[in-house]
């Protein structure tokens, strides 16, 4: 069944990401914030937001009610010379009411083009995002939908920065390959692992009126007491609630283990006549999670879980106006065994008592209103949780290039 | 012709569409499985509620409830002294969680025990027992202590007596049923050479079966009170939580669920006797038994269930109430200015980390009393169950 899928998934001609190689020898510096305005939250106070079925952790906090920066970036980046350049980004992703506001360095680091100005081969180092899932790579600003996917959020934490070095061939023929080692920085992985890397290959292809391109990928991370750092993993702080109101403390729960994870993704863009255009953008994950469970009480079961899970979106665009859905799903199969397994199924998140499968279906209405600045409309139905939750949202993306000019986009090289 | 063309450019898109909509079909039903390998399953009727996991039993004594009751005839029975003047329930009391409301009580020979005697309350989830000894991981080898150990003397048996305690109870027409019901594997449990082997193996089966998770707290009615000290107790300011953890309120606890231990001791800032973090001899905890300078006043932190029943406390029982207790730690340990053991135990340098002062008025401290008193299982000190077997008032224990 699985090989049919693939089958599918390749069948499919992905959009633009944030990868980022400055064309111009002098100094860029771009910058975007993503503001949005929802309904309702994910969970209610003094909750946390675990899908059942799943172990969480990196930026995944769920959305809350009200407005929210989802994200802002300020991206410097320079063409050093003819073959090395360097950028810097730093910024903040939305979520948590502890951690909305940390700015952090996203970005630092430095490549060399080899061979010829535009490629073929380029070497990174430094921290930065990984490249091997254009979706992963992709900032809040980029996307037509306000939330990252789903299976961003649960197998990879939302986002990936972590410090390495990439090498990789570079759309020659539109085709890019190449390879990632990391340091473990970021979840699944943890710097204490040794075995943190992935693999990547993509193609793309452009004709007068369509545009396909496709990809696959493999990542490998290994974690040594892995926390879930969204509420807990250093000194546990005991929620104080209100008079009346029940503030559970997280329970602690860690992964040591391996977790490999392959991805295919695909997209295809049609313009059917001038002013038109009509795409749909895809990615399927599969992750294999094989280690041990185990807390600070000294309890552990081992655990095989075997996830599956993806995303597609279809839209349709006139002039300034895009339209679409994004339909999102999440199957989980889990076994652990031990003593403390059924505790550590709990306290982990890996239980899933009524069998759920996570889904959640948005349609999303974006205008680019000013080149710099696009407004957009979404309306989610989230059944990540057993309890389905209807929410809107309305939010506002500026997104644009400060130096050397205040015009659109940056004349970097965008992916 | 315009037509025709636009038709052919949305056909592609709801194929693909299609084929993604298929897509969603090929995801299984989510599932998570579950195998604990038989941890809670045991020859006994522990009666926890579910989300307690059951004790660690150990191999060569399983529980049984012909055991648990041979061992409560037995810990209820003075013959098991060297003079026939205490049992076990002498200094542990059920009406008092066992313990003895005494700050440290007296053995069979009147010689004074230099430490309190404490609760035996979910003595089975302990990962150590007594006050301080690390090696000490069962209940049947830390039994062999007061019956057999000399210093301090306690039941007082030894090789001169042991033989004539024996036969006393071997003379006991109850138990010549008792021993056979609990040891069934064996042709005559109480005369053969296993015979003390048995009496601990019962009395630990008693001990092990002492359990208490009936409270205010545990059925959540907790008064407005008590839920003001809850707070206190769990929050970063006094870090109670620390070190009296989990479902047994200790970080001493283990189970069935747990693969590997890290023994905890802690020097609450107590003593501080000549200014470089000394406690009184013989009391020194970890460090009486490892050496280590570093062990010096570490003791278990135990189960605050049933806490309000266990007056005096501390390891030697120096401190009265449990307001006192509170003080101390809010002091971030104890000044005493005048004898016996006089010295800054705020001041000592092998004092716990989660011992710092805080600030606390007395209305927080009456609260978090009040979370304290909640943890009293009433049911627990009132549990037939638990009580004195014996309706004889000459094999019952009559000691004060």
């Amino acid at each position: 069944m699985i090989r049919f899928c693939v089958l599918l998934v390749l069948l499919l001609p992905v959009t633009g990401y944030a990868h980022y190689i400055p064309e111009d020898a002098q100094l860029e510096v771009n910058a975007s914030v993503v503001a949005t305005w929802r309904s309702a939250s994910v969970v209610d106070e003094y909750e946390f937001w675990q899908i059942p079925g799943t172990m969480m952790g990196g930026h995944a906090w769920p959305q809350e009610k009200g407005v929210s920066v989802d994200e802002a970036t300020l991206t410097l980046g320079s063409r050093i010379n003819e073959r090395m350049f360097g950028v810097i980004e730093i910024g903040s992703h939305g979520g948590g009411d502890d951690h909305s506001d940390e700015v952090e360095l996203q970005h630092a680091y430095i490549g060399y083009v080899c061979c010829d100005s535009a490629g073929p081969w380029v070497l990174e180092a430094g921290k930065m995002s990984a490249v091997f899932s254009p979706a992963l790579a992709s900032h809040a600003a980029d996307r037509w939908i306000s939330d990252s996917p789903l299976v961003n959020d649960v197998f990879f934490g939302r986002d990936f920065h972590d410090e390495g070095v990439r090498f990789w061939w570079h759309e020659t023929a539109g085709v890019s390959a190449g390879a990632e080692v990391w340091r473990g920085k970021a979840y699944p992985a943890t710097d204490t692992g040794d075995n943190n890397w992935d693999v990547f290959a993509r193609y793309q292809w452009q004709g007068e009126r369509l545009t396909l391109s496709g990809g696959g990928w493999f990542y490998r991370a290994s974690a040594s007491s892995r926390a879930d750092h969204r509420y807990g993993g250093t000194h546990i702080h005991t929620p104080v609630a209100p008079p009346g109101v029940t503030a559970t403390l997280f329970p602690d729960t860690r992964f040591t283990g391996d977790t490999d994870i392959a991805g295919l993704h695909a997209a295809f863009r049609y313009n059917p006549q001038p002013h038109w255009q009509l795409g749909v953008e895809a990615e399927l994950m599969q992750m294999d999670m094989d280690g041990i469970l185990h807390d600070s009480t000294g309890r552990q079961a081992g655990v095989d879980s075997d996830q599956i899970g993806g995303w597609v979106q279809p839209y349709l665009q006139w002039r300034r106006h895009t339209m679409g859905l994004r339909g999102e799903w999440l199957s989980t199969d889990n076994h652990l065994v031990g003593a403390a397994a059924p505790v550590l199924a709990t306290d982990s998140g890996l239980a899933n008592p009524q069998d759920h499968d996570p889904e959640r279906y948005t349609a999303f209405w974006h205008w680019q209103w000013r080149d710099n600045l696009a407004l957009r409309t979404e309306v989610t139905e989230d059944r990540t949780l057993p309890e389905s939750d209807l929410r809107w949202s309305v939010g506002v993306v500026w997104s644009g290039g400060l130096w050397p000019s205040a015009s659109g986009a940056s004349a970097g090289h965008q992916h | 012709m315009r037509k025709h063309y636009l038709g052919a450019g949305f056909r592609r898109p709801a194929l693909i569409a299609a084929y993604l909509i298929m897509l969603t079909g090929c995801l299984e039903q989510s599932q998570t499985t579950v195998d604990d390998q038989g941890a809670r399953v045991s020859g006994f009727d522990w009666g926890l509620p579910e989300h307690i996991p059951l004790p660690r039993e150990p191999e060569d004594n399983p529980m049984t409830e012909e055991k648990f009751q041979l061992g409560r005839h037995l810990f209820y029975d003075s013959r098991l002294s060297s003079n026939g003047t205490i049992s076990c329930s002498s200094c542990h009391q059920q009406e008092n969680a066992f313990s003895d409301g005494q700050a440290q009580p007296a053995g069979a020979t009147g010689e004074r025990h230099s430490r309190n005697s404490q609760a035996l309350v979910n003595v089975a989830w302990n990962n150590t027992l007594t006050w301080a000894n690390p090696s000490l991981g069962t209940i049947e080898k830390q039994i062999m202590i007061p019956l057999f150990g000399d210093d301090p003397i306690e039941h007082g048996l030894n090789e001169g007596n042991h033989e004539q305690v024996l036969r006393s109870l071997q003379a006991e027409p109850v138990y010549a049923s008792l021993f056979a019901e609990a040891f069934p594997g064996q042709s005559d449990p109480l005369f053969s050479d296993q015979a003390w082997d048995n009496v601990v193996k019962a009395l630990a089966s008693f001990v092990r079966g002492l359990i208490s998770f009936d409270s205010d707290f545990d059925r959540g009615g907790l008064s407005a009170e008590a839920l003001r000290g809850e707070r206190l107790f769990n929050s970063e300011r006094l870090e109670c939580f620390h070190c009296h953890a989990g479902y047994n309120f200790t970080d001493a606890t283990t189970d069935r669920l747990t693969s590997f231990n890290t023994l905890l001791f802690h020097n609450t800032g107590l003593y501080n006797i000549d200014g470089l973090g000394a406690y009184p001899e013989p009391n020194t905890g970890r460090h009486e038994v490892t050496g280590k300078a570093s062990h010096m006043g570490q003791f278990r932190a135990p189960s605050l269930r049933n806490v309000a029943l266990t007056a005096p406390y501390n390891h030697d029982g120096s401190v009265d109430t449990l307001e006192n207790v509170i003080r101390n730690y809010a002091a971030g340990g104890r000044l005493r200015v005048s004898p016996p053991y006089p010295g800054d135990g705020r001041m000592n340098p092998y004092k716990d980390g989660f011992i710092v002062s805080f600030s606390i008025t007395e209305s927080e401290i009456q609260d978090l009393v009040a979370f304290l008193e909640s943890l009293t299982d009433q049911a627990f000190i009132s549990n037939p169950r638990f009580s004195n077997p014996w309706t004889d008032n000459s094999n019952k224990d009559l000691s004060p």
